[in-house]
């Protein structure tokens, strides 16, 4: 097949890319208009509108942490009113210095809603807590904040923290140095905070795009095989919260400069749920639908205001919440999309479909030589073995005192009837068993305790036994995300990922999401994928399940050849497949090492045929 | 007695199983071979109502059966998951309890059944089934099926992980409760001998239609096709 | 200090302990036991207050009206279960929400219908001396209600074929059709008995924690913590966790302050699930 390098490159350069100019113009293009709306309506809209776009700002903060790494924050307004708590104190302590209030309170507020949420999630995301516990921790903590704010009295400096009584006296948003501060008026106010909302917004897609916004992606789609592909996703969920918490700081200080005044109730149930229903009104995971939710919100209570519901709001919020989870799970946005997509697919599905009989793996010796020699081989020999690895489920033990060392050289082929204990062991020598007793050591090092990520690091690759790749995301973002993993260097990601692309004859399909490649096209991709890593170890589990004869032939060339380089063990269930691998066979029985050696050896040896076949006296006596 | 016209189904949008028809008579042990993802289990989860039905039918005595599963069980289909499934925060008995309680029947005489059927279960009434070993667990699974008295049980891979001691006790009781109660049985499996060791008669599944249906004797004498079906 | 103080810090400890516990135990059922986030578990709680509060204004006698109470809540538990989370299960976080959407639906109506302050039902004070010092009887009943409570609910949950079902049908609703159990009417049946309870708890409380509309926010937090510290062996978990994290918070707060309490409670918590993230029963072979 022949194909033009050119669209390739393109495509490549877009992936982790910063934002695109196209993006910055629509952004620019949006906020013009707002700014000239921003101008012309009556001020005391305008003042009311300030606070729906603050409003959004948090709603940005909760769709970074909720919509793009899928952890629902109920303490975005907690960091909130933290936020606007410390920026106020100090605008109310130092603004005399330069007039300017902004100047101290966005960046104090930003900070300490930062710190505090960078606390929380130390204690969620280090103590691997699951998605619910992340929830009901977030919600507990601005609701312990609500009832502790309540009794709580300080003073800082000039600034009283009157507890039920609040705050009051805190300065208006002062834009200009010395004698130029002014306070801003209502319309000018609207300016200010579309300006900052739109460079949030403008800072946050940004994040989104680039590298960083991808592997958050990946650990919202698939949190275990983003840890596999060699990523802390503990660190990076850290840093994503602390954002997060730094923005919604932001927006509480500039909430508190809005109102002049602020009480404990910033902490409380119905501050809480009113975030989630802007995020879902405007569609989660889309950035903007916040600010689209919070101004259809709050321009829809404007506008009723007063009316019926007026004293009401929060009993239409709760019912809001209701059908809005139970009818209307993608939001306006969502809805939007859906409907475009809609109208897309129609129009595509009249297009030729592009022909694949050319697509096929072709092994590129030359790639794979240069991916290994760029990994960082200066272990000659990197040795991976487990000595009496054990590991139980109540009374089921399936890795039972397993001792075995892989090497470089020969493949190795696990096999044994199902159930024998095989995938477990590769779980276990990848780190996502724990072991109950036993060690597995990495060339000298002990890393029985060491957590998944850490022994990619180390220069481990597994492939699962059900292909892992990232649904949404497009086959070449696949591997380009396993490519970035091994020297965090874009450039270098695009080109061994877009080899690897040709390699596995996917160029047609790159762009492709990758949950519409068949059974045995997602295991070539996840095979892809471990090989972007270079390991010196590859452990792969049943990797030739759903692949055709010719793909099979191709993957046992592939692993004979990865061999010579790299320590490689396959977990296999087709003795066919076993048999060209020329491998060193470790037969497993009941968790337990039962035989070892030749495949051609252990073919004639009954007892392996009995066990492997379930073979037994009784059957000729039957 | 038990009858799968046409079966066609899968999970969402994928198809799996393509018009499988498969009958069992009354007294009759039959099996269902088939190689690493032919469609064997899809096919006893479309008979359970487990996944989504495209197309087809199943029915005992003619009759077809209602979707929901649980109704499929209390008009006479046992069922033994892959995995086995047992509930592992319940005790040994209460796992046989829960069916037969489930199903209408004396929660006391299914307890007492499930130990003389199965002594091996007696020291290990009352722990905890996560505790049991994996084929302990597979005869648990297979108590609980009989719990529901089953006209016919369906058992899905039940060799699998299962050490060879109690596979053959497994056989035994399979064999025992089919010639005394006339126990209908389809098992799926990739254990060609067990398969052969209690089964007459033997559907083959390849790639989700049957490939072919053969009677014992043909399967032993057709040293290819065991080969095939073995996958060695 | 005196022998008498710590019998009564030790025995008010328990006592507040029991209370929380009795509070927590519907969601220990609802979530602990069903994995379903229920966040109008404290607004059940007031349901049950409220209905209790009503029947006995009514004459009838507060013992009475506590059943009444406990019955009416399961009731509009198993409403709620049908129309609302029925379509949710296995959707974890868009249940907390539409619950949390119920929760202030409920709260409002409270406000609504009897105003943000209600008069307490007015049962005769008595207390019972130790030493120097006194303790409320009403509070040492409590205590015993807990402990029976917590007992009757480990026999239905382990005796009764009811029990059995229900907990069959929890752990693994798929395997449990497959056996012929009916999860949608079991679930809906654990639904109501975890709303009963909470029903219950409001109402047996009420001589305790007077019926206020956002009297449900205060026992929310706790129930939920404490049944996430206990982890899968529920009802001992809820015991444990409930009487640790009950007690640590009213010693805090009976030499201290209420918040402070309530912040130990909190921090406790936090220390808790940093060491045990799924629960502080997670590796216990039990099962209840």
């Amino acid at each position: 097949m022949t194909i033009s390098t050119q669209p390739d490159q393109q495509a490549n350069s877009r992936i982790g890319k910063a934002i695109a100019w196209s993006d910055l113009i629509s952004i620019a293009a949006a906020v013009f208009v707002l700014l000239i709306i921003s101008l012309i309506v009556d001020p005391y809209l305008a003042y009311v509108a300030t606070s729906w776009v603050i409003f959004g700002i948090v709603g940005l903060s909760l769709d970074l942490v909720w919509g793009r790494a899928g952890v629902l924050s109920l303490s975005q307004t907690a960091f909130y009113g933290l936020g606007g708590y410390a920026g106020s104190i100090a605008a109310i302590n130092f603004s005399y210095l330069t007039g300017n209030t902004l100047i101290w309170s966005l960046p104090v507020g930003m900070l300490v809603g930062g710190v505090v949420a960078a606390f929380i999630s130390w204690i969620i995301f280090y103590g691997r807590m699951g998605v619910l516990q992340t929830t009901i921790l977030t919600y507990t903590f601005t609701l312990v904040l609500w009832t502790a704010t309540v009794s709580f009295s300080t003073k800082v400096g000039k600034a009283v923290v009157g507890g039920d009584n609040g705050m009051s006296n805190i300065p208006p948003m002062i834009l200009g140095l010395g004698d130029a501060a002014k306070q801003l008026e209502p319309n000018a106010m609207l300016v200010t905070v579309v300006l900052i909302a739109a460079i949030l917004y403008a800072l946050c897609k940004a994040l989104a795009k680039s590298p960083f916004g991808l592997i958050i992606d990946c650990i919202r789609l698939d949190p275990v095989k983003a840890e596999l592909l060699g990523y802390d996703i503990r660190r990076y969920q850290l840093i994503l919260f602390t954002i997060a918490g730094g923005i919604a700081g932001l927006a509480g200080s500039l909430f508190a400069a809005w109102s002049n005044y602020l009480n404990p109730s910033i902490f409380n149930v119905q501050e809480a749920l009113s975030i989630p229903i802007y995020v879902l009104v405007g569609g989660r995971g889309t950035l903007v639908g916040a600010f689209v939710g919070a101004l259809a919100v709050g321009g829809l209570s404007f506008w009723l205001g007063g009316g019926v519901i007026g004293g009401q709001t929060t009993l239409v919020m709760g019912v809001c919440l209701i059908l809005l989870v139970l009818f209307m799970k993608s939001g306006l946005l969502g809805g939007l999309a859906q409907l475009f997509a809609l109208f897309r697919s129609k129009r595509e599905a009249k297009q030729a479909p592009i022909d694949q009989t050319e697509q096929r793996v072709k092994i590129d010796f030359d790639l794979l030589d240069k991916i290994r020699l760029h990994a960082n081989t200066n272990s000659q020999s990197v040795e991976l073995s487990s000595v009496d690895a054990l590991k139980s489920f109540g009374g089921v033990t399936p890795v039972n005192r397993v001792t075995q060392s892989f090497k470089k050289g020969k493949v190795r082929c696990v096999i044994g009837p199902n159930g024998a204990g095989k995938s477990s062991y590769l779980k276990a020598l990848a780190g996502t068993y724990k072991l109950d007793a036993g060690q597995i050591k990495f060339g000298q090092r002990d890393i029985t305790h060491a957590d998944p990520f850490d022994r990619v690091r180390q220069g481990l690759g597994i492939k699962m036994q059900k292909a892992q790749v990232f649904d949404d995301l497009d086959v070449r973002t696949n591997l380009w995300i396993a490519a970035y993993s091994r020297d965090r260097n874009r450039e270098e990601a695009d080109r061994v990922s877009g080899g690897m692309l040709k390699m596995l004859g996917m160029v047609a399909q790159g762009s492709k999401p990758a949950s519409q490649l068949s059974h045995g096209e997602q295991q070539w991709l996840d095979i892809g994928m471990v090989l972007c890593l270079s390991p010196d170890v590859m452990l792969f589990d049943e990797p030739a399940a759903g692949m055709t004869k010719d793909e099979r032939r191709q993957l046992s060339q592939l692993i004979k050849t990865l061999s010579k380089s790299a320590a490689v063990v396959v977990v296999e269930h087709d003795m066919d497949f076993v048999r060209t691998l020329d491998a060193d066979v470790t037969v497993l029985h009941q968790g337990e090492v039962f035989a070892q050696g030749d495949i051609e050896v252990l073919r004639k040896d009954e007892r392996i045929l009995d066990i492997y076949l379930g073979r037994r006296k009784h059957v000729q006596a039957h | 007695m038990f009858k799968l016209t046409n079966a066609t189904g899968g999970y969402k949008k994928t198809t799996i199983i393509r018009d499988v028809s498969l009958s069992i008579a009354e007294n009759e042990i039959v099996a269902l071979l088939g190689r690493n993802g032919a469609g064997k289990t899809t096919v006893i989860k479309y008979a359970m109502g487990l996944i989504d039905a495209f197309g087809g039918s199943t029915s005992i005595d003619g009759k077809e059966l209602p979707v929901s599963t649980a109704k499929r069980v209390k008009a006479g289909i046992g069922y033994v998951p892959q995995g086995r499934n047992v509930f592992p925060r319940l005790t040994v008995l209460e796992n046989v309890a829960a069916a037969a309680i489930a199903c209408g029947h004396n929660r006391k005489d299914a307890e007492e059944r499930a130990l003389s059927d199965f002594p091996m279960l007696k020291p290990k009434a009352s722990v905890l089934a996560s505790s049991l070993s994996g084929g302990q667990q597979q005869v648990l699974a297979i108590a609980r099926a009989l719990a529901t008295k089953p006209r016919i049980l369906i058992l899905d891979e039940p060799t699998e992980g299962v050490q060879p001691s109690i596979v053959d006790e497994i056989a035994e009781v399979i064999r025992k409760l089919n010639r005394d109660k006339g126990l209908a049985v389809l098992v799926a499996e990739q254990d060609l001998d067990f398969c052969l060791s209690l089964a007459d008669r033997a559907y083959v599944l390849d790639k989700g239609v049957i490939a072919r249906e053969a009677t014992k004797s043909e399967i032993l004498s057709d040293m290819e096709l065991q080969h095939e079906l073995l996958g060695v | 200090m005196e022998i008498d103080y710590l019998l009564v810090v030790l025995l008010s400890s328990l006592t507040s302990a029991s209370v929380l516990i009795i509070a927590t135990l519907g969601l220990a059922v609802i979530f602990g036991l069903m994995g379903v986030v229920n966040l109008a578990h404290g607004e059940f709680i007031m349901f049950g207050a409220y209905t209790a509060l009503v029947v006995t204004r009514s004459g009838v006698p507060f013992s009475i009206a506590v059943i009444v109470a406990a019955l009416v809540t399961a009731l509009f538990g198993a409403i709620v279960e049908r129309v609302i989370i029925r379509r949710l299960y296995g959707r974890l976080l868009d249940t907390l929400l539409a619950t949390w959407g119920l929760s202030l639906v409920l709260y409002q109506s409270a406000v609504l219908i009897f105003g943000s302050v209600t008069p307490g039902i007015g049962m005769p004070q008595s207390n019972v001396r130790i030493g120097d010092y006194t303790i409320s009887s009403y509070m040492l009943f409590l205590l015993g209600v807990a402990i029976v409570l917590v007992l009757a609910l480990y026999w239905l949950l382990t005796k009764t074929g009811y029990g059995i079902v229900a907990r069959a049908a929890i752990q693994d609703s798929e395997t449990a059709s497959a056996i012929g159990i009916e999860s949608g009417r079991i679930n809906t049946m654990t639904f109501a008995l975890g709303s009963g309870l909470a029903g219950f708890a409001g109402a047996i409380l009420l001589p305790a924690v007077p019926a206020t509309p956002g009297m449900g926010f205060a026992f929310v937090i706790k129930a939920f913590l404490t049944v996430v510290v206990a982890g899968p062996v529920t009802l001992t978990g809820t015991v444990l966790a409930g009487g640790l994290l009950g007690s640590a918070a009213n010693i805090v707060a009976s030499f201290w302050t209420t918040v402070a309490g309530n912040i130990v409670f909190f921090m406790l918590t936090m220390g808790l699930l940093r060491l045990y993230p799924n629960g502080i029963t997670a590796r216990w072979n039990r099962k209840l």
